[in-house]
């Protein structure tokens, strides 16, 4: 049941351009997935032997029970005179989600980032054991409600492979579609949150604006402006006809063009530009060691999305370009995502021109029984591209079709370390820009 | 060529909407925002063994709680008249006003007419209300031209904003919040989460909803509310416009 494009291998140590994604148990065996970022391969192995220290931390604050708030703090103690250590949040705008920091400061500059998790953990993964997938999907999809495309999308190809269903060809792009759609918007809310950080308060507002539009493109297309209750086991609700295609198409085409505009006028502003410029620097090696995924690892260099070492129908069909930057810091982060927003429009024409119009989805049956299988240790799991970078989803079902076994590992959870450890010794102003770039979500890495 | 702003933004012209002078549009509200009705008796039967949260209820009254409601849309495929469409007319929006004290409240409302300070506080959500609240200062909805604003100090607000299915490690914090607060003060609850648990309702972490733990003036709700509808929820808390006109 696993899909092709992962090689199954034992692999002895975790290093160099060979990364840990997440680590599972499955049918009483522990399994870890693995990144060749190098190759682009997705590697399942048996846990080696030699992991990280950090990847121990994060594996704590995954599985960490609700209803306390923990620390994920990468160890080495600081002490010394004129040390403060700085509360920030859970009540806060700078953050406008539950969650926190411990910061160690001395005068005006950062020496330690504890970023502190766990205060709306929902733990989903355990509430849905013995319910059926559609139940599930309606909590799976409403565990982080700004990647919901992104994580129902992964969450329902990875049920059904296991139920081996055949699902037609255009829910597959249908999907696709709605997960670009969310790339676009989150890329602008970050891009927002970074110029309202630097005050520009006309930019923001034009941001916004294009944000809303997005938003209102979801609800008038997808019935709903955050992309919940589209997707469905077996196929999607809706029919995006070629007309529909078109009309998308060209709102983005609009929407992109004067986004570009707009960041002409951005690049012009020095205010805005140092900001950005050396703050929160990343390096690539530290990029590769902690883990880092999605548009910040793209910003130190690391050439990796899921769109093409994972790839999914429809992504083996049509042409994505892995948008990186050599810069390192919080100006090379928000470049990837500029680029990401400008080549979305070039993804999002392939995937509707070229959609299949074959059905948006299977009859819906009542009872799904998956595949007979000798194996109990049988499990299939699904990576996609969320916003944020890489999310995964492993499932195992039991005879009756219902969930058994779901464990998510979402984006947000690795890039807290790496995003504490970039912002060792910059100054407190430069907080704001680093959080923001990194894109992190206090509700994913707590689902 | 020297790029001003300034002239961009004006170059732009008027986004913003007419509300509440005119009715949203449909782009507005996506048309989900219709509360299903169904006729015959076994629809609603059948509707309440569909619907995930509980909010339909066929015995002993016929009752939806438009507070559970996740518009997961379930229902629709049996026999509700659940308008997918963009085209539906919004009939109802339903922010309501606690009717326990509405004399006391009203009172309380009038000081905030003017200017009125509101402080959003996460207690468990999926950051989904958090994007639609902060929405309301985009360029579409335009806050302030109410007088209403965003403040990031709970000393500062007139308001507590709760978003989400309160989280057993946020208990504490919302009471201390809300504690900090100076008085007069207004709770208003956003979210099918807040109002009763949603679909959060029996996980681990879920504790109460939140009217059991503050006492909370003004309900909003939808999954995610709307900007709309938070904006509609929050002049009924300044008293802008009154419970009557909220029912188009």
């Amino acid at each position: 049941m696993i899909h092709k494009y992962v090689e199954r291998r034992q692999v002895q140590e975790v290093g160099g351009p060979i990364q840990l994604s997440s680590i599972f148990r499955a049918g009483g065996h522990s399994y870890a997935l693995l990144t060749d970022t190098a190759a682009n391969k997705t590697i399942l192995s048996e846990v080696p032997a030699r992991l990280g220290k950090e990847f121990e931390l994060l594996l704590k604050g995954g599985q960490a029970p609700p209803g306390a708030p923990i620390d994920l703090d990468p160890g080495s103690k600081v002490e010394g005179y004129g040390l403060f250590t700085f509360r920030y949040g859970p009540v806060t705008y700078g953050v406008p989600e539950a969650g926190g920091f411990k910061l160690v400061t001395y005068g005006e500059r950062i020496i330690k980032v504890i970023p502190q998790v766990n205060f709306k953990k929902r733990l989903v993964e355990n509430k849905v054991i013995g319910w059926k997938p559609e139940d599930a999907l309606l909590l799976v999809e409403r565990s982080a409600g700004n990647f919901s495309a992104s994580y129902s999308t992964c969450f329902v190809t990875a049920v059904e492979e296991a139920l081996n269903l055949d699902v037609p060809s255009q829910a597959k792009w249908t999907r696709a579609v709605a997960i670009e759609l969310e790339r676009i918007y989150n890329h602008l809310y970050v891009f927002g949150r970074l110029a309202e950080a630097a005050s520009q308060n006309v930019a923001t507002a034009q941001i916004n604006a294009l944000r809303e539009r997005v938003l209102r493109l979801n609800g008038k297309y997808f019935g709903h402006r955050y992309l919940f209750g589209f997707n469905t086991i077996g196929g999607v609700r809706l029919d995006i006809s070629k007309e529909d295609g078109r009309e998308i198409l060209d709102s983005i085409r609009t929407l992109i063009r004067e986004f570009s505009d707009l960041v002409e006028y951005f690049l012009s502003s020095r205010i805005f530009l140092d900001r950005l410029q050396g703050t929160a620097r990343l390096p690539k090696q530290d990029a590769l060691n902690l883990g880092a995924v999605g548009p910040c690892a793209r910003g130190s260099g690391v050439e990796w999305d899921d769109r093409l070492t994972y790839p999914i129908e429809p992504y083996g069909d049509i042409y994505i370009n892995i948008e990186t930057d050599n810069g390192e810091d919080t100006m090379a982060r928000t470049m990837v995502r500029i680029r990401e927003i400008q080549s979305s429009v070039v993804v999002l024409r392939e995937l509707l021109d070229k959609m299949p119009h074959d059905g948006p989805r299977l009859e819906p049956s009542s009872e799904y029984s998956p595949i007979s299988s000798n194996d109990p240790a049988d499990f299939s799991f699904c990576r996609i591209e969320s916003p944020s970078g890489d999310l995964i989803h492993v499932v195992q079902l039991d005879e009756q079709g219902r969930i058994a076994n779901l464990q998510v590992r979402p984006a947000s959870l690795v890039n807290w370390i790496p995003f504490a450890k970039s912002l060792e010794n910059n100054v407190f102003t430069d907080f704001q820009f680093a959080f923001e770039s990194f894109g992190l979500s206090y509700a994913d890495s707590d689902r | 060529m020297p790029k001003i702003w300034v002239l961009r933004g004006i170059k732009k012209g008027i986004l913003t909407n007419e509300f509440p002078r005119k009715k949203p549009t449909a782009e507005e509200i996506p048309g989900r925002a219709v509360p299903p009705v169904a006729t015959t008796n076994s629809d609603w039967v059948s509707g309440e063994k569909v619907c995930p949260t509980g909010a339909i209820q066929s015995a002993p009254e016929r009752r939806i709680d438009m507070g559970k409601c996740i518009y997961c849309q379930r229902c629709a495929g049996s026999g509700f008249d659940f308008d997918v469409s963009n085209k539906g007319r919004v009939k109802a929006l339903q922010a309501n006003v606690n009717d326990n004290n509405a004399a006391e409240v009203a009172k309380r409302m009038r000081i905030f007419k003017r200017s009125f300070h509101i402080l959003m506080i996460d207690v468990g959500s999926c950051n989904a209300c958090n994007l639609e609240v902060l929405n309301l200062s985009n360029p579409y909805y335009d806050l302030t031209r109410f007088g209403i604003f965003f403040t990031n100090s709970p000393k500062h607000a007139d308001a507590l904003i709760v978003v989400g299915a309160l989280n057993r490690a946020m208990v504490d914090v919302l009471k201390r919040t809300y504690e900090s607060m100076p008085e007069p003060k207004l709770v208003i609850s956003a979210g099918a989460c807040a109002i009763s648990g949603g679909i959060f309702r029996g996980t681990e972490s879920f504790v109460s909803p939140i009217q059991d733990v503050l006492p909370v003036d003004v309900v909003i709700p939808g999954c995610p509310p709307t900007p709309i509808q938070i904006l509609e929820g929050l002049l009924l808390a300044v008293g802008k416009i009154d419970k009557e006109a909220v029912l188009h």
